[in-house]
């Protein structure tokens, strides 16, 4: 004769949809409810959608920092024989790495959209999260590093540095200088919602 | 009370781990460990061959300077910065709570702090590596768009010491990753 009170129940339907508290004849001490803290499905689907709102943000920011910076060009009225006086995006290599790294980044966030619509669709699925959460990790740390050698670039035109003799450019090329330094706040921007998005997939992504 | 079979099933549960489990997770803690320690030198060496970087050229004029520090260009300075944080981050922290787990292999909730400090202080490393780097290669090639010389051409002693560092903080940058990668694995594993 067992001493337990185990209790077999089929699993009902709100179980299956992760909304019921874990009431389950398995449990090792005899059939107690244990309540779960994991996000319910509810919780789940708005995350979702709101990760697939700051996807497409995402998309937006990150196409418009690229542009900004790829579109950057000046050419001052005057020249002489040793000095050149144009200036576009590819003449510095971080700003030519800036605008790739964007590029792909807007790329590939249009990309995961279809992955991002999965999750909504089927709240309860992880496996599209993490491929999402891996990628958007290794996108996180390419728009990182862009922005911050950018940033360094945009610093020194703007300053100049007296102990290398650097001079700041941005008072001839006034129209370069404010597109870059736009381009790179924007940056900024971008890299602050992909961190966003990321730190959302995570806790939608806990299962305690 | 518990049943009798039942009990049987809970107490090999929470009897300890069976062999496997236990080895695996051996292997994962000392590698944690391991390769702590060697982001710590890594980030410690780096910020130190930095900031003691120092060159004067035996000549100067009137409006030229000759001298070059590291907190004569900010980039540099925030190099330093960022890496003297991230190795008082690994020695207080870090290598003490992997120590920890360790010997206890214990709760999840430090692994996940460890996790997500970790995250921080990697995405810092690469903000600073990636500015320094992009002042480092103009030393070194200058840009003719903007009239700026190389002064590696001068200050010659100061670059290579520049670039080792920035070498270093990249490798470092690479284990701290790892870390992360491998701190995952960990917790993963813990949830059977």
């Amino acid at each position: 004769m067992k001493d337990s009170t185990s209790v077999d129940i089929p699993e009902t339907s709100a179980d299956a949809r992760g909304e019921a508290p874990l009431f389950t004849g398995k449990s090792s001490s005899g059939g107690g409810i244990i309540y779960a803290h994991k996000p319910s499905s509810a919780q789940k689907k708005g995350l979702a959608i709101f990760d697939l709102i700051l996807r497409i943000s995402a998309i937006v920011t990150c196409l418009a920092a690229a542009t900004a910076m790829g579109t950057a060009e000046q050419t001052l009225p005057f020249t002489t024989q040793f000095f050149k006086f144009d200036a576009g995006y590819d003449d510095m290599p971080s700003f030519l790495v800036f605008v790739i790294c964007f590029g792909i980044a807007s790329c590939y966030f249009l990309l995961s959209l279809p992955f991002s619509i999965v999750s909504i669709i089927r709240p309860q699925a992880s496996g599209p999260r993490i491929l999402l959460v891996i990628f958007d990790t290794m996108v996180l740390g390419l728009t990182m590093a862009s922005a911050a050698a950018a940033t360094s670039i945009v610093y020194l035109a703007h300053n100049g540095n007296s102990s290398t003799n650097w001079l700041g450019v941005c008072q001839q090329f006034t129209d370069f200088c404010q597109a870059t330094s736009g381009a790179v706040v924007g940056s900024f921007i971008a890299v602050a919602i992909i961190a966003l998005m990321l730190i959302l997939s995570g806790a939608s992504l806990r299962k305690h | 009370m518990k049943s009798g079979p039942n009990a049987k099933a809970s107490a090999n549960k929470h009897d300890g781990c069976s062999p496997p489990n236990a080895g695996a997770k051996r292997v994962i803690a000392v590698l944690d460990l391991v390769i702590r320690v060697a982001a710590f030198i890594g980030t410690l060496a780096s910020g130190v061959a930095m900031g003691t970087a120092d060159q004067r050229l035996p000549f100067s004029t009137r409006f030229v300077h000759f001298k070059a520090v590291y907190d004569d260009l900010p980039a540099l300075t925030f190099f330093v910065v960022a890496n003297g944080v991230v190795s008082a981050y690994l020695l207080i922290l870090g290598m003490p709570l992997s120590l920890l787990h360790f010997i206890r292999s214990g709760a999840t909730k430090s692994r996940v702090i460890l996790i997500i400090l970790d995250t921080v202080m990697l995405a810092l490393l690469t903000a600073a590596a990636s500015a320094a780097a992009s002042i480092i290669y103009l030393a070194h090639e200058g840009n003719s768009s903007a009239n700026w010389l190389a002064i590696c051409r001068q200050f010659r002693f100061f670059c290579r010491r520049m670039t080792g560092s920035l070498i270093g903080s990249l490798g470092a940058m690479t284990l701290l990753a790892a870390l992360i990668i491998l701190s995952g694995v960990a917790i993963s594993r813990r949830r059977r």
